[in-house]
């Protein structure tokens, strides 16, 4: 089996609540889409409605310098 | 509203090509890399300021390293050399020039030698002869074992000592001796009691790849050969030789010759790719008025001692043109000179694939002319970037991030926000009061003190235009929306009857004067004409009044606003860099928006003229002014003796431009606003709007998230029982963090935005 690759992980180990579905999100595969490019990532999602969850320090931290460099391209 | 297209993808291989001609027209406007005079006049090439820098530094030894690079011999040539980089040193002309050639002297007489040049040398594989004695040939020896070539010197003397008398009979002993230990330093081989005649010359034709003689030895085997002086180059011979007198004749002559025997060493024409060899004008600026000491330092004896030759050297103002970076913070923080930060933002244009390094630094340029103006060539930053943003532009290669929130505030003055109405009960009006998008979003109160005025003193009716000129796509480079920004304000004023335009702000009179093809007055020139309403007051204490950079070059303007604070009763004290060399304030460009780092110096950098208030003629000036603390006023706060109060965050301001129009709707035209209330309650914790402001996160998109949570009750619950809720809208998605107080009620603790688009993957 390949080796699937993420470009970053966060468990929100049990921590996080979907509050339409009253279920803790789990970790999960979501992608980023930016300027044509992809990453795939998991992230918390809510396994009932697929919420994905992206946090306060990701959005300011990975994925703005991520976005930065793409910017730049 | 209406939203912006953001660029369909980074893959994009193409590029609009810069002409090298447009680029080097601009590019060699900036001296800055021009020689400095003295350098320029020295037929050596001997780095003068470099020198002289480190001798002013006592670094004797660095001094003399940078002196024999010119000179192999230094105790030689600074005894006879004449000094032409004293003639053109720029401090004569306010007193005396650097004594340069003294403290030469003093640098070959007390720098130690270095020997680092001579450690790890490989030698060329060509071989050089040198045949003959006296100043010529030592030079010359000098010369091309500083090129590392195999070098042989053939001399009818019986040691170096006479080879070096035969040169330089004239210095003394200590000197001698020193140069003598140089010479034998070097990697010559001698063979010496040569006796070079015909035969001898032939016998090193063969065996030489390159032979050079002296002036003697030359006339005496060939009679009558002519030398070519630009390359002291004999070449139906095919000798390397020199003709005149002197030590400056003989070392000029050495470095000529030197790269004559280099070209041929290579079988290259010695006369192509020579370089400027000859001493030149220099084109480089300097501000005499740095100079100090304009007197030279006395000697205490014969030659200056090491003290002195220091003292002289530190007179030394190190011409240097850097007259655009003294004044303008943005060339200041990127360190770089305009000609050189000019090549690199066009180069940035020209990359067909890879990352756009420049891209910060074109963007965060305030387009607001200073430069063009203090630079003594006229250099234009302004043009530089301006241009290259409308070239990525047009490639689709231009990041929209840094520019997405000022391009969507203009929508939103041109949209939401817009109001254009003749004066009620007029059926035609003369004029349309134009204020600009930042005076209604910062003083909204002043904006309608100025239209109700306007209204009741000037005849033939006044209409009001609420909106933006378009000059925030202008800086943007975003030409097409530039172009459809015209043809909406075009089809307005023509529905007014293309009154004349009154503006309130000196950009938005420049933009909508180029856009109309016609004149548009300044509301200054207007209060100017009809004199100042009742109760206009200035300050009571005295103020610096800082010029708009949309004003440069608008004399009319600077004198009318002057003369206005002068009938307010405003004492003005004097700033540097005032009228058309005034700096701008950090909004122009929309540097604030995608560089508000180099944005807070620019407006540091303009609060440092002065410790007064500050009165300014355009509202986003005031509005920065303000931001860093500054007591800050525009002139029609003062006419209308309105204060707009502490400045605004991003959300004010759009509400203030609503809330205006809607108030003015009401109150003069009775047409009854869109219905903003919310029906339901939101409120932000103090660290929430701060939070917003500094991430330009509006209250709007905060309630276009709130809307969706509350028509789909999406969000997450964090462990501290906070909910996150979350919207995508336009290029972004934003999220708010926030709880519910009661029924109805939300309050919210922080918002965050991101502009990649997250979506669930399956698999």
């Amino acid at each position: 089996m390949a080796i699937e690759k993420n470009y970053y992980t966060i468990d929100p180990q049990g921590k996080l609540k979907c509050f339409k579905c009253g279920v803790p999100l789990i970790k999960g595969k979501a992608k980023f889409l930016y300027l044509d490019n992809g990453f795939p990532v998991e992230l918390p999602v809510c396994p009932v409605c697929g919420f994905v969850y992206v946090p306060e320090e990701l959005a300011l931290g990975k994925v703005l310098s991520v976005e930065k460099a793409l910017e730049d391209k | 509203m209406s939203q912006i297209q953001e660029r369909g993808s980074t893959h994009v291989y193409k590029v609009n090509k810069i002409s090298k001609e447009e680029m080097e027209s601009m590019v060699t406007r900036c001296v800055y890399e021009e020689a400095p005079f003295c350098n320029a006049a020295c037929p050596l090439k001997l780095d003068v300021r470099a020198m002289l820098k480190a001798a002013a530094a006592g670094d004797f030894k660095k001094a003399l390293l940078l002196y024999e690079k010119a000179a192999p011999f230094p105790l030689i040539v600074s005894a006879g050399c004449e000094a032409p980089c004293e003639q053109k040193c720029r401090l004569a002309e306010r007193g005396d020039a650097v004594a340069i050639r003294d403290i030469e002297a003093a640098v070959s007489r007390y720098g130690k030698q270095s020997r680092l040049g001579t450690i790890f040398r490989t030698r060329k594989k060509k071989s050089v002869a040198i045949l003959g004695s006296g100043l010529f040939p030592l030079f010359l020896a000098g010369e091309i074992e500083k090129k590392a070539y195999p070098l042989s010197v053939f001399c009818e003397q019986e040691d170096p000592e006479g080879f070096l008398r035969s040169a330089a009979a004239f210095l003394d002993e200590e000197a001698f001796r020193t140069e003598l230990s140089r010479l034998k330093g070097k990697d010559i081989e001698f063979a010496f009691d040569c006796r070079i005649d015909a035969a001898f010359l032939e016998e090193k034709r063969q065996a030489f790849d390159v032979v050079c003689v002296s002036e003697a030895v030359l006339d005496r085997l060939v009679p009558g050969a002519a030398v070519i002086g630009e390359l002291m180059f004999c070449e139906e011979e095919k000798l390397v030789s020199c003709r005149g007198e002197g030590v400056m004749a003989a070392a000029f002559g050495a470095k000529k010759a030197a790269l004559t025997v280099d070209r041929l060493a290579q079988n290259l024409d010695p006369r192509n790719m020579r370089g400027s060899e000859d001493p030149f004008e220099s084109r480089l600026y300097t501000d005499l008025d740095e100079a100090q000491a304009l007197t030279r330092v006395p000697r205490s004896g014969a030659a200056y001692t090491e003290a002195e030759a220091a003292e002289e050297a530190k007179r030394c103002i190190q011409c240097h043109c850097e007259e655009c970076m003294k004044s303008c913070a943005y060339l200041k923080h990127y360190k770089k000179y305009p000609g050189l930060l000019a090549k690199e933002i066009y180069n940035n244009t020209q990359i067909i694939m890879g990352d756009h390094q420049l891209n910060k630094p074109m963007n965060a340029c305030t387009l607001c002319g200073q430069c063009t103006v203090v630079c003594p060539n006229g250099f234009d930053m302004a043009q530089v970037c301006a241009s290259a943003r409308r070239n990525m532009v047009s490639t689709d290669k231009m990041p929209l991030a840094p520019h997405e929130f000022a391009l969507m505030d203009m929508l939103f003055s041109n949209g939401d926000a817009f109001l254009s109405r003749k004066q009620p009960g007029q059926d035609a009006c003369r004029y349309v009061f134009f204020p600009g998008c930042q005076a209604s979003a910062v003083a909204p109160a002043t904006v309608k003190a100025a239209y109700l005025d306007l209204c009741e003193r000037v005849d033939g009716g006044v209409a009001l235009m609420l909106g933006c000129c378009g000059a925030i796509c202008d800086w943007a480079g975003r030409y097409e929306m530039q172009e459809s920004t015209r043809e909406f304000l075009l089809s307005e004023l023509s529905k007014l009857g293309d009154p004349v335009i009154i503006a309130g702000c000196p950009t938005c009179r420049k933009e909508l004067a180029e856009l109309t093809e016609r004149e548009v007055l300044g509301i200054w020139e207007l209060l100017d004409e009809i004199g100042l309403p009742e109760g206009a007051k200035g300050l009571d204490r005295p103020a610096a009044l800082h010029d708009a950079c949309g004003a440069r070059g608008d004399a009319r303007t600077q004198e009318t606003v002057r003369r206005l604070a002068e009938k307010l009763g405003v004492t003005l004290t004097e700033t540097p860099y005032s009228g058309d060399r005034a700096p701008c304030c950090g909004y122009g460009g929309l540097t604030a928006y995608a560089n508000p780092e180099v944005a807070d110096e620019i407006t540091q950098k303009a609060l440092e003229r002065s410790d007064a208030p500050y009165v300014s003629y355009c509202m986003a000036c005031r509005d920065r002014f303000a931001r860093q603390g500054r007591e800050s006023r525009h002139l029609l706060e003062l006419v209308y003796g309105t204060d707009a109060g502490s400045p605004p965050d991003i959300s004010e301001k759009r509400w203030n431009r609503l809330t205006l129009k809607n108030e003015l709707l009401q109150e003069l035209w009775q047409e009854e606003p869109k219905e903003m209330k919310l029906n339901y309650e939101l409120r932000y914790t103090d660290e929430a709007r701060k939070l917003m402001d500094g991430r330009m996160i509006l209250t709007d998109d905060v309630i276009a998230v709130m809307d969706a949570f509350r028509e789909t009750g999406e969000a997450i619950e964090d462990e501290d029982g906070l909910l996150v809720a979350r919207r995508r809208m336009g290029n972004a998605t934003f999220w708010v963090k926030f709880s519910i107080e009661g029924e109805n009620a939300y309050l919210v603790h922080r918002a965050w935005s991101h502009r990649m688009n997250v979506v669930k993957r399956e698999g």
